[in-house]
């Protein structure tokens, strides 16, 4: 049995790729779900053995992998506090946040046995509440799109500016418009803690 | 001291929080729409052409 610590070279890396894959998923799943896009151009796929709805356009399914490569960085380093996958009305204002909060635990005494199976599990459940999460948000007008917010530290930044430059995709600091909504309403849908990763 | 303290203003300003966007916009819903009815009418080109 394996032992992982978050001194491990690749603990970081391990947590990053885990949680990147469960947000490209989650992303494609509620573009799906709250109606952003036609959904002749998803496909069923299978994910943590369940069937999910998966982009076929290539240029949306680009754009997703570029958001998420230049967040992973942040995520290795524990320094993505958030990631708010944004649906903003015709006005690009945001009418709809799904909010995903990140930490991680300071002391990990994992095995890495039970490690996989134990996530995907997490992940599972998790995946399957958004697919449900239309039945308690109202509908969304119509002409919508979205944006992917990411809450750091202003020193953080450094370690996604390589990444910017070699995918040719830039980050700009967010106007107060992009982040706050009126009159909010919160409506919890998941919250998991594995011995690597809190979401919520 | 004087260093030390623009030292510890220059950390507390790095360490400030911050919400970022990716520059670029998703592509719009109307160019999906568009990208979708042409896929489409290849799909039924090519069927028309399996099966004349």
């Amino acid at each position: 049995m394996t032992t992982l610590t978050r001194q491990d070279l690749n603990f970081g890396q391990v947590v990053a790729d885990i949680l990147c894959e469960f947000l490209e998923v989650a992303i494609h799943l509620i573009l799906y779900v709250r109606e952003v896009y036609p959904s002749g151009i998803f496909q069923k796929r299978k994910k943590y053995n369940i069937p999910v709805q998966m982009s076929c356009h290539p240029e949306l399914n680009q754009y997703i992998q570029d958001t998420l490569h230049c967040v992973k960085p942040l995520i290795e380093k524990n320094d993505a506090e958030k990631v708010v996958v944004v649906i903003m009305d015709k006005e690009h204002h945001p009418v709809e946040r799904f909010v995903f909060e990140i930490s991680q635990p300071p002391l990990l005494s994992i095995s890495s046995d039970t490690l996989l199976s134990h996530v995907e599990q997490l992940l599972r459940a998790f995946i399957l509440k958004i697919s449900v999460c239309d039945a308690v948000l109202n509908n969304n007008p119509p002409g919508c799109s979205f944006t992917v917010l990411v809450h750091t530290r202003d020193a953080a930044t450094r370690n996604m500016e390589k990444v910017q430059v070699i995918k040719d995709f830039p980050w700009i600091v967010a106007d107060e418009q992009e982040v706050h909504m009126k009159e909010p309403r919160l409506i919890p849908l998941k919250s998991m803690t594995s011995d690597i990763v809190k979401v919520s | 001291a004087k260093e030390e303290k623009t030292g510890l203003l220059a950390s507390s300003a790095s360490d400030k929080k911050v919400v970022l966007l990716p520059c670029r916009n998703p592509p719009s819903h109307e160019r999906v729409q568009l990208w979708l009815e042409a896929r489409k009418q290849y799909d039924s080109l090519q069927k028309e052409r399996r099966e004349p």
